[in-house]
């Protein structure tokens, strides 16, 4: 008896061994080498073909001294600082909507959720043309005010109008989220609100934005870690252009790798930019994040 | 008194409907706009709204005349369902394994294998870009199928979803499968996965989008306009031929269809899957 429930045990772990031995071996070649790699090249110098020069640190120090680093970095802190208030306050309005919608719900749901479907490409080429300076934002707003706006054009606008962009696409997804959030707070508090005198306006600032604050820090993340990665927009509308100011991490590091051959600078750079997001993700939290208890 | 804090009431909800139903017409209005604009006469693209005659031109152009100039959009196509299919069926079966060997296998590597999927799942992608270049250059891959392919086909979240969906799953389900003669694979795919059909269904949407939307990638490490998937051919031809503003329309029109069509059916997945992100 013993025996049969030692070699039962045997099998279960021959077969659990078997079974996630090609994960094993799957994440060794495509997790594991390539980690490997990520840290060989980011300590050496090397042009995919000639010999490959280990550099310690040289590329780190190069990266500082280097201005377009700076100027990524100034382009995402910008970025993150039109996208984060503009999606973090439509996408809670827009939760308190949904919310308040008796009727419609689906439509108004699948309306907004629809953006957060588009494929990369093809929205960067929608909004190209929509926001194109003889385009129909630009008719839109001569016709009724009299104004152009350069949105890609001008390097002071064009960080600005990708953030619009970004916050058309995800302003429902975050919202459902804030809706989620919003449904979990006791009706309870909003009558005891009530019935103590306490206005709308202080029913929001004191009960909703409070409670909602798991929500808030979700969403801060998910923003913080777009913000790093945003790459398909610039390499299809701007370039990097006008003047560097939509220049990105990732554009850097694929023009860095591929187009100047410099890997090991590339690698470098991204090891820092995932390095800035984690930080500022910690921070964050750090910050904003509350302990809520519902009672 | 009554009638008149009804007719308060209406006004708010009318005025209240109105501006919601004006806010998603504006957020519709990209594809709209879109959609009109690639079965508009050249000329129009522009000037009108609503064309004043539906025309095939831009969608001929770009599955003929296109591909005699180099950009082969139909083979585009093509490559992008064959490599979002290919990839989305292995990350659901090997997920569903392996998930299963998380979840219901005890053995010694059982935490190990679970902590590690969650490590791995800290490292944004783009950290691997270049050293995974180096790799697939290595092995000699770039400029084949299988430089888009093989990396992706197994997923650490894919693995994660499943095994801890399949963790809810009593073990009595599989006891009894045991007892009646049924083998491993028919315990995983004929009593686990039907269990956990939401998980399924949002491991396949999400890698399936993922996939179709992929872009850096397969720019980096494909050259020739015949492999490239759509994604990346359209990108290319905008590049060049940028004036061709009906085509390069009718090209995301057809890059935008899939993706729609599977939202639109798995709606309702979709919503869990989003509310499943962050419990």
């Amino acid at each position: 008896m013993k025996n049969s429930v030692r070699s039962l045990g045997k099998v279960e772990n021959i077969k659990g061994w078997l079974l996630s031995g090609p994960y094993w071996i799957f994440a060794a070649i495509f997790f594991a080498y390539p980690f490997v790699w990520l840290v060989m090249l980011a300590l050496s110098k090397w042009n995919f073909i000639s010999p490959r020069k280990t550099v310690w640190l040289d590329n780190l120090v190069k990266i500082f001294q280097d201005p377009m680093f700076w100027t990524i970095t100034w382009n995402t802190t910008r970025f993150m600082l039109y996208f984060i208030p503009m999606v973090l306050s439509l996408s809670i309005i827009l939760a308190m909507a949904f919310s308040k919608a008796k009727h419609f719900q689906a439509f108004f749901a699948m309306s907004f959720l629809l953006a957060n479907v588009s494929s990369g490409v093809a929205y960067s080429i929608i909004f190209t043309q929509l926001f194109s300076v003889n385009g129909p934002a630009n008719n839109f707003l001569y016709n009724h005010f009299g104004v152009f706006i350069p949105w890609f054009s001008s390097p002071s606008w064009a960080m600005f109008s990708i953030a619009i962009m970004v916050t058309w696409k995800f302003m429902g997804y975050y919202a459902l989220i804030f809706l989620a959030g919003l449904q979990a707070i006791p009706k309870e508090l909003y009558e005891a609100a009530e019935i103590d005198g306490a206005t709308k306006w202080t029913q929001f600032w004191k009960i909703t934005l409070p409670l909602l604050n798991s929500s808030i820090v979700m969403v801060m993340v998910l923003a913080i870690t777009l913000a790093f990665g945003i790459f398909t927009e610039p390499y299809m509308i701007t370039g990097g252009g006008p003047l560097n100011s939509t220049q990105t991490f990732l554009m850097v590091i694929y023009t860095d790798a591929f187009l100047k051959y410099q890997p090991g600078y590339a690698a470098m750079l991204s090891i820092i930019a995932a390095g800035m997001s984690f930080g500022l993700i910690i921070l964050t939290r750090k910050l904003i994040e509350r302990k809520v208890e519902f009672s | 008194m009554t009638s008149r804090r009804k007719l308060v009431q209406n006004t708010r909800a009318a005025v209240f409907y109105t501006i919601m139903f004006a806010i998603s017409l504006i957020w519709l209005y990209p594809y709209v706009w879109l959609f009109l604009s690639s079965f508009k006469p050249w000329d129009e693209i522009y000037t009108t709204f609503i064309p004043s005659h539906f025309t095939l031109k831009s969608y001929t152009y770009i599955s003929t005349v296109a591909s005699q100039v180099g950009y082969p959009f139909v083979r585009g196509l093509l490559n992008s369902i064959f490599i979002a299919v290919t990839v989305t069926v292995s990350v659901v079966v090997t997920s569903a394994i392996i998930g299963y060997a998380v979840a219901k296998v005890k053995f010694s590597g059982s935490s190990a294998l679970f902590n590690f999927v969650i490590y791995q799942m800290l490292f944004p992608g783009f950290m691997f870009t270049v050293p995974l270049y180096v790799v697939i250059r290595s092995f000699g891959l770039l400029n084949t199928y299988a430089a888009m392919i093989l990396p992706s086909l197994m997923s650490a979240w894919g693995v994660f979803m499943f095994s801890q969906s399949f963790k809810s799953v009593p073990n009595d389900y599989i006891e009894a499968a045991k007892i009646d003669g049924a083998n491993f694979f028919w315990v995983v795919f004929n009593v686990m996965v039907p269990l956990s059909r939401g998980t399924m269904a949002i491991v396949s949407i999400f890698t399936f989008i993922g996939i179709w939307d992929n872009f850096m990638w397969p720019l980096i490490v494909i050259q020739s306009h015949q492999k490239m998937p759509l994604a990346v051919l359209l990108a290319v031809f905008n590049k060049t031929y940028g004036s061709y503003v009906g085509p390069i329309l009718a090209g995301s029109v057809i890059q935008t269809i899939p993706m729609v069509i599977i939202f639109v059916i798995f709606r309702k997945y979709f919503l869990q899957g989003i509310s499943m992100s962050f419990k």
